[in-house]
Parts: structure tokens; sequence; C-alpha cells
């Protein structure tokens, strides 16, 4: 059970890690979004997930839980409600040929 | 094996990647990926919050304040999102 | 209320036996206390609220003119098998946007496609914008009349949502997962 929450730990910070980087290294906004919407939402739920099971089973377990789901839902549509205030802002997507 | 020494590891690096962030959003190059950078960090002080509560032994405590924290900066993302809506400045 | 958001009776009832259960659930989670007075505050708020908002909690529907949904009146044993694969989804999504950040060259080549998928519950539409976000290499951007705007990191995750003939298989499981509902009713 140990090694369980030490492996989600570790494999949520890896995800934390990778998106954190996607946002300083991408070339343009949308791109950045891939990072922040994907990265943040399953390294948040893995490293919550080890933390619960690292807490054992009881009333602070199961509302990590419902961290794990509110971040779930609210984090793609956080992303969702930027991409488009910004396409309608008129943002250009960065593209390969562009360069 | 999960000891509050790697538990206090964690919370460095979270802190740190949230001063990585920072670079984002102070440097831009428009209010949108500002605005993205300050989600990113929304959402791992909701971990850095959790943390301390196991550090301090009083996660039950904290782990309220967490999920208040989470909810107060998804509504303010969506709202500043909503007030940028086709006016934000794309200049690069 | 009037005829324009006439619900059946059937999901009414289902909408108002599942949402107070729910937010009854929630509030003992929260306030962790099971005393008489605190379930009984509880409970009178779990039943008061899905009646204060049942005006916002009929949906109408996006393509036939007066037919509306219950907004909590979902397949969810359908929606939980959903879930289970679109966290599967979300794993080999992750994998995919890391192995590009880690990568010096970064071998991406963004793109903005649109597609058309016609679907009359509006929880079906929210559920396909966010569902598109976290899988493999794409992202939502707007949602107009049915077309749905996506950028893609590379061509492949573009293609693989919305090829150039036929639907993509995200559309298609989000179609069967509220169409057939629609059908037995």
């Amino acid at each position: 059970m140990k090694t369980l929450a030490l492996i989600f730990l570790l494999s949520g910070f890896f995800f934390i890690t990778v998106a954190a980087l996607g946002v300083i290294r991408f070339p343009d906004f949308y791109t950045r979004l891939h990072a922040a919407g994907k990265g943040d939402t399953l390294g948040i739920a893995l490293f919550v997930i080890g933390l619960a099971i690292h807490n054992g089973f009881n009333l602070v377990s199961f509302k990590l839980l419902l961290i794990v789901l509110f971040i779930f839902l609210a984090n793609p549509i956080g992303g969702h409600v930027l991409s488009r205030a910004a396409f309608k802002s008129g943002l250009k997507p960065w593209t390969r040929k562009g360069e | 094996m999960v000891s509050d020494q790697l538990l206090l590891v964690f919370l460095v690096a979270l802190v740190f990647i949230v001063f990585l962030m920072l670079y984002r959003v102070l440097k831009g190059p428009t209010v949108f990926d500002r605005l993205n950078g300050l989600g990113v960090i929304g959402t791992d002080a909701i971990l850095i919050l959790i943390l301390i509560g196991f550090l301090e032994k009083r996660v039950d405590m904290y782990i309220d304040i967490a999920i208040s924290y989470g909810i107060l900066g998804f509504i303010s993302l969506v709202v500043i999102a909503k007030y940028f809506d086709g006016k934000g400045d794309v200049d690069q | 209320m009037g005829t324009k958001n006439a619900l059946t009776k059937k999901a009414q009832f289902k909408q108002f036996v599942i949402l107070p259960a729910a937010l009854f659930i929630f509030w003992i989670v929260l306030s962790g206390k099971t005393d008489f007075k605190n379930l009984v505050i509880g409970l009178i708020a779990a039943c008061l609220i899905p009646w204060l908002c049942r005006s916002v909690l009929c949906l109408q529907a996006t393509t036939t003119p007066g037919k509306s949904y219950a907004a909590f009146d979902l397949p969810y044993g359908k929606i939980f098998v959903y879930l289970l694969w679109l966290f599967w989804e979300l794993v080999k999504a992750n994998i995919e946007v890391a192995l590009i950040v880690l990568n010096p060259k970064m071998p991406i080549n963004p793109q903005v496609r649109t597609f058309k998928k016609t679907l009359d519950h509006p929880v079906a539409q929210t559920v396909l914008a966010k569902s598109i976000i976290l899988t493999p290499g794409t992202i939502t951007i707007d949602v107009e009349d049915h077309v749905y705007t996506i950028h893609a990191l590379t061509e492949g995750a573009a293609l693989a949502l919305a090829p150039e003939e036929g639907e993509g298989e995200m559309p298609a499981r989000v179609g069967r997962l509220f169409n057939e509902e629609a059908e037995v009713k």
C-alpha cells in the first residue's frame, strides 16, 4: 500500500513538472494550453490520489477524492474558456510554415 | 515509505514550479498567457495547501481551505476570461 | 413554466431524487458532523435547492424546438464506463505531451480544424467539448451551431479526431452515449 502511494505521488509529480516545463517551452498560447490543460489535470489527480492512499480510509481521504473530481471537471473548462476568449480576440495560432 | 521528509521535498519542488510559472505570468506575451500561468499556479496552490496540512498534522482544517481555494480560483479564471472575451490585447 | 418546458414525469422524478441525494451526501462530507440538528438542516437545504433552481435545471434541446431535457437525468452507468475510457485516454495524452515537451527538437505541427457533429442534448455537447481537451493532442477552441473548432498539436491528432471522411472515435462514442437513450424514451 505504501509503495502504491509512492508510485502515485511520483508519477503525479512527474506530470506536473512536465506541464510546467511545457508552459515555459511551447512557442505560442494554444500549444501552452495543451500542456496546462492535460498535464495539470492528470498530474494533480494522481498526486491527490496518492496522498489519499497515504492518508488511509477516513473523511479526509473522501474530501481528497472530491478535489480530484472537481479538478477533473473544472480544469478542462478553464482551458476551453481561455482558448475561446483568445480565439475571439483574434490571436493567430503559431504554425510551422509561418516560421 | 512516504515520510514527512519526502513530502517536504515535494512541497519545495512545487514552490519552485510556482516560481517558474511566475516567469510566464510576468513575461506574457499576451494577457491569455498570463491567465494560463495564473491558472496553473492556482491548481498547484491546492497541492501546496494539502501538503502543508500533512506536515502540520492538521489536514482536516487545511483541506477545507484547499477546496474553497480551488473553487474560488476556478470561478475567478472563468469570470476574467469572460471579461476579456473578444477584446483582449493580442499584440505579440 | 408553461408548455415550453414540458419534461416527462419520469425524467422529473429521477432528477428530484438524484440531485437532493447527491447534495445531502455532499453536505455530510463537508460538515463532517452527524448529529440530529446538522442532518435536518442539510436535508431541508438539499430538498429546497433543486426546487428553487428548477427552471435552470430544465435544458432546451439544441435542434428540436420545444423539447427540453432534465439536466441530471443522465445514463449514469454508461457515463461511468465512458469516464474510465476517458481516464485511459488522458493518460495516453499525457505521455504524448510529455514526450513532445522533453524532446529538444519539439516535433510539433499545430493546426486548426473544424468538424460538425449534431448532438441534441446540451449536456452531450458539453461532454464532447470537454473530452476533446483531455484526449491526445487536441483542444476545443469554439463550439457554434454544432461546428467544433479544434486546435491540434500534431497532424495525426487532428486526423484522429476529425478524419477527412466519416467521424472520429470520440464523437461517435459520445453520440452513442446519449442518442440511444433518447430513442428509447
